[in-house]
């Protein structure tokens, strides 16, 4: 049997066991995000701007993870929209980024994966950047997204400021160490190469990989950091609606 | 708006514009010599096409420049740029930007660009920006970030003094002190620390061991842990090191939600438990697709690559997503795991502590 299809089938089934119904939808949330990866890659492939395929991606990667995973309108709704905000702030700030930062595309450690290939394909690597260092963000914003709708929701918006402050606070620290981990996760690989080559830490901070790495996990980290001020604003702004409708 | 509460805004900006300015006028720290571009002139442009019929543009910049360190300092130099305009290895050059040389037989070549201030002023935005909206709990994330890096540094040089065939069980012992390190910062020495602390360690192990597994019986069928980049030996074990510390943050992240509040319910042992799964169940969902988009993201550019290149969808998918897919398939193993795991855990000991008083 093939590895891949049992690690499914193993995902799913403890999903249903641990989640019930809500794992269920987890699950299915997973698989048509793991769809919408998969055909926006291959439109950026077929030759479609990269970053407006991401961006269009990115909406309905928001929407599965939030409406699948939250049932709850007054968290999901709020969540999602606070998160579409941060998304296009985020857009401008990796773009402008990206500009400067030249480490786009492959780096000399790479050569090897690049035996046989031709990489002027026609595409603009900067643009694949962008559009991979946009996506990377999405699963932080969500999550610190959801979280915090559904903490002010508990709270009292206007009298526990200083409720909502320490809960904002608290998601935005755990958030940061989950995306460190995963930054440290993804560098073992690589330090170990740096490592092997006696890199000085002066050609590491200017190394394109590194570089190009370090960039996307602190595009998400700002990304969570602006999401909990977001998300609070958008939750106050339809309560005081909803307020003055009643 | 208050003046007094722009204050700290401002000196942000300042001391943001201290950091730009500062790794500007760097380059007397390198050896390599350093240049700032002054001008650049595009002398040629030839249209390319792959055998894949991919169409693309060779261009050549003539680049004047200026070092900035070395004993050729402020003296002016001149050099070609290469570039394809889809900049898959090579990029264009711009006024104003700073690059390091190389002295080669035909005179000073561009040897790559100095990337240094774009990453510092970015790592310094996200410190101040931390510092501006959550004040000291900023620091106490920092210094456990900070403290983590140490242990990671150390923990790839003992890798390395083993010659990249280090033990199991060194990764193992990082991701201890990984953990303990953390939940001593985030949560401090408190008895629900000892509750995070373990039911992380106990939903990762258990995650790792279905993970292996289930690809030792199917024989890694359809998963080609070759393709694990940067790695010349061993990869498997590199890959798991990878897949271990990874899912540490998320599943820390899970452990302390629910222990924390199963902590602080007046409540019996069975009602500890479902809420603690019921928090489980909320958060876990999101929490897979944090790492799942991480790890995924991580693959577009070598996709696109592959696709360009006459490959398949199926076999690109396969060769070069699918690592992607199982680092966040075996992570998600233990994110899920984390749920019951903590919530018996919590509900046990929250009840010992309780009746112990």
């Amino acid at each position: 049997m093939n590895s891949m299809l049992l690690l499914i089938i193993v995902l799913f089934a403890l999903m249903l066991l641990v989640g019930g119904k809500q794992g269920g939808n987890s699950f299915l949330a997973l698989c048509v995000n793991s769809l919408i990866i998969m055909v926006a890659v291959i439109l950026m492939a077929g030759g479609f701007a990269p970053v407006w395929v991401a961006l269009i991606a990115s909406m309905i990667i928001l929407a599965t993870t939030i409406f699948f995973s939250s049932t709850d309108m007054e968290v999901a709704a709020p969540a999602f929209i606070a998160a579409l905000v941060v998304m296009v702030a985020l857009t401008a700030l990796i773009l402008y980024v990206d500009r400067y930062s030249a480490a786009a595309g492959f780096g000399s450690e790479d050569g090897e994966d690049l035996e046989g290939m031709s990489v002027a394909i026609g595409i603009s690597f900067r643009q694949i950047g962008v559009a991979a260092g946009l996506m990377s963000t999405l699963g932080a914003i969500a999550e610190a997204a959801i979280a915090v709708a559904a903490g002010v929701n508990e709270l009292d918006v206007d009298k526990d400021r200083v409720g909502i402050k320490r809960m904002g606070r608290e998601i935005t620290g755990t958030a940061i160490n989950t995306l460190f981990f995963g930054f440290f996760g993804s560098f073992v690989g690589l330090f170990v190469w740096f490592g092997q080559l006696h890199y000085t830490l002066a050609v590491v901070l200017n190394n394109k990989i590194f570089v190009g790495e370090l960039l996307d996990v602190l595009f998400s980290i700002i990304a969570v950091i602006l999401t909990v001020p977001t998300t609070i604003w958008v939750v106050r702004h339809r309560q005081h609606a909803a307020k003055r409708q009643a | 708006m208050n003046y007094k509460r722009m204050i700290p805004w401002l000196l942000a900006a300042f001391a943001l514009l201290a950091v730009w300015f500062g790794l500007r006028n760097d380059a007397f720290l390198y050896h390599q010599p350093v240049a700032e571009v002054l001008s650049v002139r595009q002398v040629r442009s030839t249209a390319e096409v792959d055998s894949n019929n991919n169409h693309d543009h060779q261009i050549r910049q003539r680049v004047r420049a200026r070092f900035l360190n070395t004993n050729k300092r402020g003296q002016v130099v001149s050099f070609n740029n290469d570039y394809n305009t889809s900049e898959g290895i090579d990029f264009p050059l711009r006024s104003g930007q700073q690059v390091f040389l190389n002295h080669g037989a035909a005179g000073y070549q561009l040897n790559d660009a100095k990337r240094d201030t774009v990453t510092g002023v970015l790592l310094a935005l996200v410190v101040l920006l931390l510092i501006l909206f959550s004040g000291k709990h900023a620091l106490v994330t920092m210094v456990s970030i900070a403290l983590n890096t140490v242990v990671f540094y150390a923990g790839i040089h003992l890798e390395l003094g083993s010659h990249g065939n280090g033990p199991w069980y060194l990764v193992v012992g990082m991701a201890l002190l990984f953990t303990v390190l953390t939940v001593l910062f985030v949560i401090g020495p408190r008895s629900v620390a000892v509750c995070i602390a373990s039911a992380t360690i106990l939903a990762t192990t258990a995650a790792v061991l279905i993970g292996y597994a289930i690809m030792v019986s199917t024989g890694y069928k359809g998963i080609h842990i070759e393709q694990v980049k940067y790695v010349t030996q061993n990869p498997r074990l590199i890959f798991f090191a990878q897949i271990v510390i990874g899912s540490l943050g998320a599943v820390l992240d899970e452990t302390s939600d629910i222990s924390v509040a199963i902590f602080q319910l007046p409540a019996a042992a069975g009602q500890r438990f479902k809420a603690g799964m019921a928090i489980g169940r909320n958060v876990m969902g999101p929490l897979i697709s944090v790492l799942f988009m991480i790890f995924m993201a991580d693959t577009f550019t070598e996709s696109i690559l592959w696709l360009r290149n006459g490959n398949t969808i199926a076999y690109t998918v396969s060769w070069v997503m699918g690592l992607g897919f199982v680092q966040s398939l075996i992570s998600a193993f233990g994110i899920v795991l984390a749920v019951p795991i903590t919530s018996g855990l919590a509900a046990l000991l929250a009840g010992r502590r309780q009746t112990a008083k």
